[in-house]
This record gives C-alpha cells, sequence and structure tokens, in this order.
C-alpha cells in the first residue's frame, strides 16, 4: 500500500495549513467513516467523536441549569427569613442541584471526556463498540430531560441528592417525584456502565502498536482505573434505587421497618456507590491534570511508575471508604475505627499525585495559558478541601459538623476543586481539538480569576458557617443567629463564580463566528490527538502510527512515524492488539450508522418510566427492547458465507 | 522507514472467534457487572436477614428443597449441549450446533417452569415482609436473565437453522455461550443463598 509513505504527520508546532493535500486513501476512508449530519444524524451518528462530544456538549448544559439552581438557593439565603423561595422549592431545587451535578454533569463529562479524547490518544479509527456507545448517550439524553420534565410538570423530587429512606417512602414523600428519580437513576447508572465497559474494552484491545501498557498516557490510565470503579460501584446504586422504586411502587419491605426492612441498608449501598463516585469524578480530572502539566510544563513527568500506582491505589481505596458517611448512626465502634483509618490513608496516593507533579513544574518553563491556571487553581482549592477531609475522617470531629455547612464547604471543596476546574481546564486544552478553533486567553484568564475569587468567596465562609452550627438543607435563619454576613459573601461570591462560567460559556459560543484557526498541535502537546487534523477527520488517522516510547510525539523527534500499513480503507476496520505489549493480533470489523440503538434506548425508557404506572411494563420494556436489540445485532451478511464477507 | 516500527495488518485475522475479538472482552466485562449485581443482591440478602429473631420470620415455611435442586440440576446440565454446540461450530458441526442450542433452550424453558410451579406454590408474596422481598427480587432477577437467555439464544438457533455459522463465523455463537454459562453459574452461590442459608442462619 503506497499511502504509506506519505505518513509525515504534522508534527509539534506545525500549521494547519501545511497539511499535506487528500489523498485518494484518505477520501476512501471518510467515505467510509462517514455518518449523516442533520437531522437523521442525530439519531445515527455512531462515531466516537460525535458521541463524545455530545456527552461534553449536553453534560454542560446541566451544569449550568444545577448552577442556575444553586443561583436561586444562595439568593434564598442571602438574608435571614427571606421568602423568595418556598421550603417547598427549596427542597426540590437542592435535591435537582445535587442529583443533576453528580448523575447529569460530573460523571458524563468525564465519559464524554473519555469517549473523545482516548481512541484518539491510543491511536485507533473508533471505540470497540460504536452502536453501544451512541446507545449510552440516549439513555443519559432520555434520563435527564424526563427528570427534568417530571419536575416541571409539578414531580421535583425532594429528597436531597442522596434520598434517605425512610423520608422517602411512600408514606413520608408521596407523589412522583421521588418514583421519577428512583426509575430515572436506575436508568442513567446503565448509560454509565456500558460506557465503562466500552471504554476498558477500548484501551485494553485497540492501542496502537508499541504502546504497550506502561507507555500509556496518564490520562487514558486515569480513565481505565475509573471505568473499573464504574463497574464496581454502580451496580450497587443500581440495587439500591431498584429496592427504592419497588418499596414505592409494588410495597416490598426493604427499607421499612414494619415488614423487617432495614433503612441502613440504603445508606449502605448508596454510599458503597456514593464514595468512589467521589474519585470516580477525581481520577479522570487527575488525568486531565497530567496531560495539562507534562504540556505546558514542557517535559516529561516526574515519576511515571508512582504516577500510575498512586492512580490505581485511589481507585481500590476508595472502594473502603463509604461508612465515613455513616458515622453518625451508630455503627460498631470496630468498624468506624476501620474506615476512619481507609479515609485518612486515601491521602497517601493524593499527596503522591500532587509531588509528582510539583516535581514536573519545579524549574520548568511554564506556560501560563488558561488550561495551566485552572491546573494551579485545582491544586489550591483540592489542597485545601483534602485537608478538611482529613479532618471529617477523624469521628469526633464529624460527629459535632455532621450535616453543618462545613461539609458544604468540604465537598465543594473537593468536588469543584477536584473537578470544575480540571473540567474547564480541559475544555480550554482540548477545545482547539474538538472545534477547530482557539478559545480566547484574555476571556479565559478572566474567567479563571472570577471563578477562583467567586469560588473561595463562596464557600470558605462556608467553613466557618458550620462550625457556627448553622445546618445544611435550612430553607432560611433567623436574624439573631449571626449568620447574615457570612451567608450574604457566600451568595456574592456564587455570582462572581457565576460571571466566570459564562464568560468560558459565551467565549465558546463566539468563537463559532470565527473561521477555524487551531493549528494541529497548538500547545506543542506530547500524546496522539495532537498528531491529526483540528478538528480531525471522520476516521481520526489516515495511517494508524507506531509508538515507540511514553511521549509519543515528543520521542518521534525528526524522523517519518512508523505506520501500520494494510487495514482496508474501504469498510471500518480497526486494529486489535494484545493487552500488555500492545501487539497487534487481529483487525476488527465495526458496524456502520444506525438507528437501533435509539430505538433500544425508547424501549428501555419505556419499560422504566412504564413501571412508575404499573408493573406489567417491566415484560413489555424487556420484549421492546430484545426487539430493538435484535435489529441492532442483526449481522450485516446474512445469506453471504463467512469467506465471501472476508473477501468483501 | 525503521523495519521494525512498521506492521503490515493485511494478513491479520478479521473477526476470529476467541479472546482477539472485542466483542469477546464486551462479553466479559458484561459478565463482571453482573456478578456484582449478584454479589450485591447477596449481600442485602444477609444484611436483612443477619439481624432478625427468625429468618425466613414467624409464620413462613424454610423452603423446600426437592424442586429447586431438581431444577438447578435441569439448569446445569442445560450447559453442556451449549458447549457441544459450541464445539461442534468450531469443527464445522453444523447439526452439533442445531441440535445443541434446541436441547439447551429446552433445558432452560422446564426450569421456569419448575420455578413457576415452586413460586406459584409459596405461601409468602414481596409485599409480605423483607425476607418476601429479597428473595422474590432474586428470583425474579435471575428468571428475567434465563428469559433473556432463551430469547437471544432462540435467534441464534434461528440463524445456525438458515445455515449462517460456519467454521470462520462463530463468535455469536461463542459469546452467547460465554454467557450462558455465566446465568447457570451464578444461580448455584443464588441457589445455596436462597434454599441453604435459610437453614444455616436458624
Amino acid at each position: 500500500m503506497t499511502a504509506s509513505t506519505e505518513t509525515d504527520r504534522p508534527g509539534v508546532g506545525e500549521q494547519a495549513s501545511e497539511r499535506p493535500a487528500i489523498s485518494r486513501k484518505a477520501e476512501e476512508l471518510d467515505r467510509t467513516w462517514y455518518s449523516a449530519s442533520g437531522f437523521v444524524g442525530w439519531f445515527t451518528q455512531v462515531n466516537h467523536r460525535m458521541i463524545g462530544k455530545r456527552f461534553i456538549v449536553t453534560s454542560f448544559i446541566f451544569f449550568l441549569m444545577a448552577g442556575i439552581e444553586s443561583l436561586l438557593l444562595r439568593t434564598q439565603l442571602a438574608v435571614p427569613e427571606n421568602s423568595f423561595l418556598t421550603p417547598d422549592h427549596f427542597n426540590q431545587l437542592f435535591t435537582m442541584h445535587g442529583s443533576t451535578m453528580m448523575f447529569f454533569f460530573a460523571v458524563p463529562m468525564m465519559e464524554g471526556l473519555g469517549i473523545y479524547v482516548v481512541p484518539l490518544m491510543i491511536g485507533t479509527r473508533d471505540m470497540a463498540f460504536p452502536r453501544l456507545n451512541a446507545f449510552g448517550y440516549y439513555v443519559y439524553l432520555i434520563a435527564g430531560v424526563t427528570l427534568y420534565a417530571a419536575g416541571f410538570l409539578g414531580h421535583a423530587p425532594d429528597g436531597g441528592w442522596f434520598a434517605y429512606v425512610p423520608l422517602t417512602l411512600t408514606q413520608y414523600s408521596p407523589g412522583l417525584g421521588l418514583d421519577f428519580w428512583a426509575t430515572m437513576i436506575t436508568f442513567i447508572e446503565i448509560s454509565a456502565l456500558v460506557a465503562a465497559v466500552e471504554l476498558i474494552v477500548t484501551i485494553f484491545k485497540q492501542r496502537a502498536p508499541g504502546m504497550s501498557l506502561n507507555r500509556m498516557p496518564l490520562f487514558v490510565w486515569a480513565m481505565l482505573v475509573t471505568m473499573f470503579m464504574i463497574v464496581f460501584a454502580m451496580p450497587p446504586l443500581m440495587v439500591g434505587s431498584v429496592m427504592l422504586a419497588l418499596d414505592r411502587t409494588v410495597s416490598t419491605h426493604f427499607f421499612m421497618t414494619s415488614g423487617g426492612g432495614e433503612p441502613l441498608l440504603w445508606q449502605h449501598l448508596f454510599w458503597f456507590f456514593g464514595h468512589p463516585e467521589v474519585y470516580i469524578i477525581l481520577v479522570p480530572a487527575l488525568g486531565v491534570i497530567s496531560s495539562i502539566v507534562v504540556t505546558f510544563a514542557r517535559r516529561p513527568i516526574f515519576g511515571y511508575t508512582a504516577m500510575v500506582l498512586s492512580v490505581v491505589a485511589i481507585g481500590f481505596v476508595a472502594f473502603g471508604l463509604w461508612v465515613h458517611h455513616m458515622f453518625t448512626t451508630g455503627l460498631p465502634a470496630l468498624g468506624v475505627s476501620f474506615f476512619t483509618a481507609a479515609s485518612v490513608m486515601i491521602a497517601v496516593p493524593s499527596g503522591v499525585q500532587i509531588f509528582c507533579w510539583i516535581a514536573t513544574l519545579w524549574g520548568a518553563r511554564l506556560r501560563f495559558a488558561t488550561p495551566l491556571l485552572f491546573v494551579l487553581g485545582f491544586f489550591f482549592i483540592f489542597v485545601l478541601g483534602g485537608l478538611t477531609g482529613v479532618m471529617v475522617a477523624s469521628v469526633p470531629f464529624d460527629t459535632q459538623v455532621h450535616d453543618t455547612y462545613f461539609l458544604v464547604a468540604h465537598f465543594h471543596y473537593v468536588l469543584i476543586g477536584g473537578a470544575v476546574f480540571p473540567v474547564f481546564g480541559a475544555i480550554y486544552y482540548w477545545f482547539p481539538k474538538v472545534f477547530g478553533r482557539m478559545l480566547n486567553e484574555t476571556a479565559g484568564k478572566w474567567s479563571f480569576v472570577l471563578m477562583f475569587v467567586g469560588f473561595n468567596m463562596s464557600f470558605f465562609p462556608m467553613h466557618q458557617l458550620g462550625l457556627q452550627g448553622m445546618p445544611r438543607r435550612v430553607y432560611t435563619y433567623l436574624s439573631e443567629s449571626g449568620w447574615f454576613e457570612l451567608s450574604l459573601l457566600a451568595t456574592i461570591g456564587a455570582y462572581v463564580f457565576a460571571l466566570g462560567v459564562l464568560v468560558t460559556a459565551v467565549d465558546a459560543l463566539l468563537s463559532f463566528l470565527r473561521k477555524p484557526d487551531a493549528p494541529d498541535n497548538p500547545w506543542g502537546g506530547d500524546t496522539l490527538e495532537w498528531a491529526t487534523s483540528s478538528p480531525p477527520p471522520n476516521y481520526n488517522f489516515e495511517d494508524i502510527p507506531v509508538v515507540r516510547g511514553r511521549w509519543a510525539l515528543w520521542e518521534r523527534g525528526e524522523e517519518p512515524a512508523g505506520t501500520v500499513v494494510g487495514l482496508r480503507s474501504g469498510r471500518r476496520e480497526v486494529l486489535v492488539t494484545t493487552l500488555l505489549d500492545a501487539e497487534p493480533h487481529a483487525v476488527a470489523i465495526l458496524p456502520g450508522p444506525t438507528i437501533w440503538p435509539f430505538l433500544s434506548a425508547v424501549a428501555v425508557a419505556a419499560g422504566f418510566l412504564g413501571f412508575i404506572r404499573h408493573p406489567i411494563w417491566f415484560p413489555i420494556g424487556l420484549l421492546l427492547t430484545f426487539v430493538g436489540f435484535v435489529g441492532w445485532l442483526w449481522p450485516r451478511a446474512v445469506g453471504g458465507s463467512a469467506e465471501e464477507e472476508q473477501a468483501r | 522507514m525503521n523495519a521494525e516500527t512498521r506492521f503490515d495488518a493485511g494478513e491479520l485475522p478479521r473477526l476470529p472467534a476467541d479472546y482477539r475479538a472485542p466483542l469477546w472482552w464486551g462479553i466479559v466485562g458484561l459478565i463482571l457487572v453482573e456478578s456484582v449485581v449478584f454479589a450485591t443482591l447477596i449481600t442485602s440478602y444477609f444484611y436483612l436477614g443477619i439481624d432478625q429473631p427468625e429468618w425466613p420470620p414467624a409464620g413462613t415455611k424454610t423452603p423446600d428443597l426437592v424442586k429447586p435442586t431438581l431444577g438447578t440440576l435441569v439448569l446445569m446440565a442445560s450447559s453442556l449441549p451449549m458447549h457441544w454446540a459450541d464445539r461442534g461450530i468450531t469443527r464445522g458441526n453444523q447439526t452439533a450446533l442445531r441440535w445443541g442450542l434446541l436441547l439447551s433452550i429446552a433445558l432452560a424453558v422446564t426450569f421456569l417452569v419448575l420455578k413457576y410451579i415452586e413460586y406459584s406454590e409459596m405461601g409468602y408474596r414481596w409485599y409480605t415482609h423483607s425476607y418476601g422481598s429479597i428473595s422474590w427480587t432474586i428470583i425474579g432477577f435471575h428468571s428475567t436473565h434465563v428469559v433473556a437467555l432463551i430469547l437471544k439464544t432462540v435467534v441464534v438457533s434461528a440463524l445456525a437453522w438458515i445455515g449462517y455459522f460456519s467454521e470462520r463465523r462463530s463468535l455469536a455463537v461463542k459469546v452467547n455461550g460465554i454467557y450462558w454459562h455465566f446465568v447457570v453459574a451464578v444461580w448455584v452461590p443464588l441457589y445455596v443463598t436462597l434454599y441453604w442459608m435459610p437453614r444455616v442462619l436458624k
């Protein structure tokens, strides 16, 4: 195949305009990997970059919605005895704020980043199961839209994002709000789980030749660990939310003490998911930070092996922490001590990460672009959140501040510091690759300063409010309580933070008025996504690259890149490599665009939503889903022989 | 160009029916997810049962052993013809494939019929008490898997009867078989939990 001679891929610093003219092979690949756009494309697209983009954009919209909810909450709390919101609306808003941020923003955003970036970073053309990818997105979208639609129709859940029983059982929470919550939370976990299996298989089996596990970029490692955590953490939540739905709809007795049920079972199942969840959000962010630190320090990471081992260690230890959410429930002292130890222990691998980054940045010629600023902001905020985390790991202290604003301050420092700042760094870092346009650096710096100042102004006073005894989730407070000044400061801070978010959102929208101007590798990054055009073509890489070191592009230097030849351009072929050493050993042929994943997602949704009304929808949903899956998986070549299929 | 950095994928096998296929790994991933679900259900069973003065609660009979044990043997037996079908098609034996799949389906249907008879005679329902809730949920969840397994295998078997599969095109049979063996194997800890544990916890 002659095309391999023109594989001098644009390297560090080269401009988009210098790309060679489109070859005939590229034209054929473009036809093969084409997906319809517009209305039809909305229901049939399967390419990973499109699905990833949808995840990212949709979750950003949910982020804005949850942000508006938090502004309403802060407005209510700005002054004592305020009547801006009714108590009912306040309950619904904080429930939706928490549920949206955790289930509909943070996890899907990280999945979207993984789905978009990982296949490019490991040098393949698409993910292992493109249709499953599309299915996961539709499930996510339907779950989010349904929950919000139900909310606007007056069926908003109001039991908090962790929906403690018995408050959330029918007896104390009549109405459909929590039914929608329980079924949609179960439903959206399907989306997380399919993305997890998909990313694990893609990372295991489709890395470019030569990218052995010990050469894998840290972002890919972080995604791999995250996806394994999802596999072990999400099923217990699904079981728990199904039990909650059953208790509410068909009167089972899982959580109701009257029939021998155990309310604490809910807390165990929820936090067995809920604590790893925090790390499911944090670990991809660690990967983002490693990518940004390496690129902007312009040198390899200090302690690659230590970084990988500590990410894996975080993945394991995260499963030994869940009971620290339940210190006040009267559990046996031995159990509580164990979980205190584990909660303190997780600071060790987290510390390894921080010190390796500092060592990488130390003495480097730093390039202070916006992505790096967000990373530096992360250091400050996340370390503070980690410190208060070690404080609340101690049982007596935790008992004192349990359910106060101290906790609210702690977990916002961890979650906004640990996820939102890195996500904004990631947006500024990968926006040029995804959309082919640079974001404005001045706007980026303003956005960072506003967000950083606003965040600390909003959440730092909450530590003090909590120590003064202000409980979380109260819709108002008396003027004699002495909480007014700090609450007002927190409210102002929230608006400043929102302004910072708005600057980025407007900047991103305005960039579409300009012509695409992004070079292939605007930041001089080392990973393979920078070796293709911005935005990448349908097929990602004209020739699958061969990797010769840990810092794929930097080690390539002036030599022409190695490539893979012999993949056919006329159908969707991707290379399958061995798990450890990434040696090629097969070729997989991926399926093309289709409407079946969408129909299957609608079928599953019908089963879940119908179940709220009547259990008969369970078998109906099962049957409809079966029909959807048969249509989806029906072989391409019924009637033809395997030999013909090989030859095509 | 350096020879060692140039791979020729032209001669590599397309869609091999073993661990080199991504779908094989996908099924392993699905099995991992489902194993966690079943493990959570078993843990919940013990969590609900361990603090009760009596398990099953007073007035509810400890489950009978005869029918469920018979059902368990039938279900475990269904893995044999499935294995036979799978091995058959990798050697090009269409007869083994076609009849193996049908025999497996027949055995799984028998298992479901036995379960149906057993549970329609049960003196308690899911709304009676927490013991009823968790038992019915576990049985319901596993039976749903068996139903899904049968539906799925009916499709594979239809493809087998129209001659779709061959030695070189057997991946669907392979992964269907792996999942079949999983649903059979996961029944064993469920069987032990549901029918033997009430005797141990008493």
